[in-house]
């Protein structure tokens, strides 16, 4: 499939067109934002199968909402992955049959969180580890440190305060750390 | 510990999940199929003729301002004659002007 063809407008200029019948808008969000929805969703249920199931319903939900979409309201990007994470989190509860809210602050170790000297397979030990996380803090963890957003936007991606995202970004970050502890010879360049 | 873990998040980053050459079709698939099924509803005949009789009539505001004006032309055209016309007769019939009051007494 080509590459964006649209990079220059803005994703919601691209979903007003496309609700106006652009083909051409159609291509480029999908080009665009489903491998943001993709990354996020296969970090949030470590299962690939099931990741893109998730993709694309948040897709789909995207492409229902696109005539009703009220400008300036919010960012696109944020509405999808806050669809996509209650989605997520609607296959985690149904996964595990309890309530999140009392799942442990942090997971035992994870036994099966490998050493490795590949890039692909420190990337496993992470997926690994984060997969152990509370849902919220990795949440949080993965939007702040490996999607990149903002606090604010996190915040209103998880209906939540910012000082709130800050606690479960710290307390997800220690829990890494902990889950991780022996596996530096994973973790570190300079041994792999 | 911190900063190994941050070339981790690093690394993540510039290693973000593909999505298969399948996920992007079937995620166009559907973006196609909604932008078909919500432009449908307007080539249906129903809408055909909807939009034909607005192009005539301009709209609903229109037409009722239309529906308005002719009922009360019916009605001044029925029920005002009467008023009307005693109006003018009475100024007709009763109304006189004694332009020079000083002088009856010549006629006597």
């Amino acid at each position: 499939m080509p590459l964006d063809t649209l990079p220059d407008v803005t994703d919601e200029a691209l979903l007003i067109l496309y609700a106006n019948g652009d083909r051409a808008a159609a291509r480029a969000l999908t080009l665009r934002l489903t491998p943001r929805v993709l990354g996020f969703a296969a970090r949030m249920l470590s299962d690939r199968a099931e990741a893109e199931d998730v993709t694309q319903e948040a897709m789909l939900r995207l492409w229902r909402i696109a005539a009703e979409w009220r400008q300036g309201e919010a960012k696109v990007t944020t509405w999808l992955y806050r669809v996509t994470s209650n989605l997520c989190t609607d296959r985690l509860r149904r996964r595990r049959g309890i309530a999140l809210d009392d799942a442990p602050d942090v997971a035992d170790a994870a036994p099966g969180v490998e050493a490795s000297l590949i890039e692909g397979q420190r990337m496993r030990a992470l997926d690994d580890a984060l997969a152990l996380l509370p849902e919220r803090q990795r949440q949080a963890v993965v939007l702040r440190h490996i999607e990149g957003l903002p606090n604010p936007e996190i915040a209103r991606i998880m209906e939540i305060g910012v000082e709130a995202v800050e606690s479960l970004t710290a307390r997800g970050k220690r829990a890494l750390a902990a889950l991780l502890a022996g596996q530096r010879d994973v973790l570190s360049y300079e041994d792999g | 510990m911190q900063d190994d873990l941050d070339d981790l998040f690093a690394t993540a980053r510039q290693r973000p999940p593909e999505p298969s050459a399948g996920l992007l079709a079937r995620v166009l698939h559907d973006a196609e199929g909604v932008q078909d099924a919500q432009a449908r509803p307007l080539r249906s005949p129903y809408r055909r003729r909807h939009r034909l009789l607005a192009l005539v009539l301009g709209s609903a505001g229109a037409a009722a301002g239309m529906a308005t004006a002719a009922v009360a032309g019916v009605w001044i055209g029925f029920a005002q004659p009467e008023a009307v016309s005693s109006v003018t007769a009475a100024w007709l019939a009763d109304e006189r002007v004694d332009l020079i009051p000083n002088y009856d007494y010549l006629t006597e």
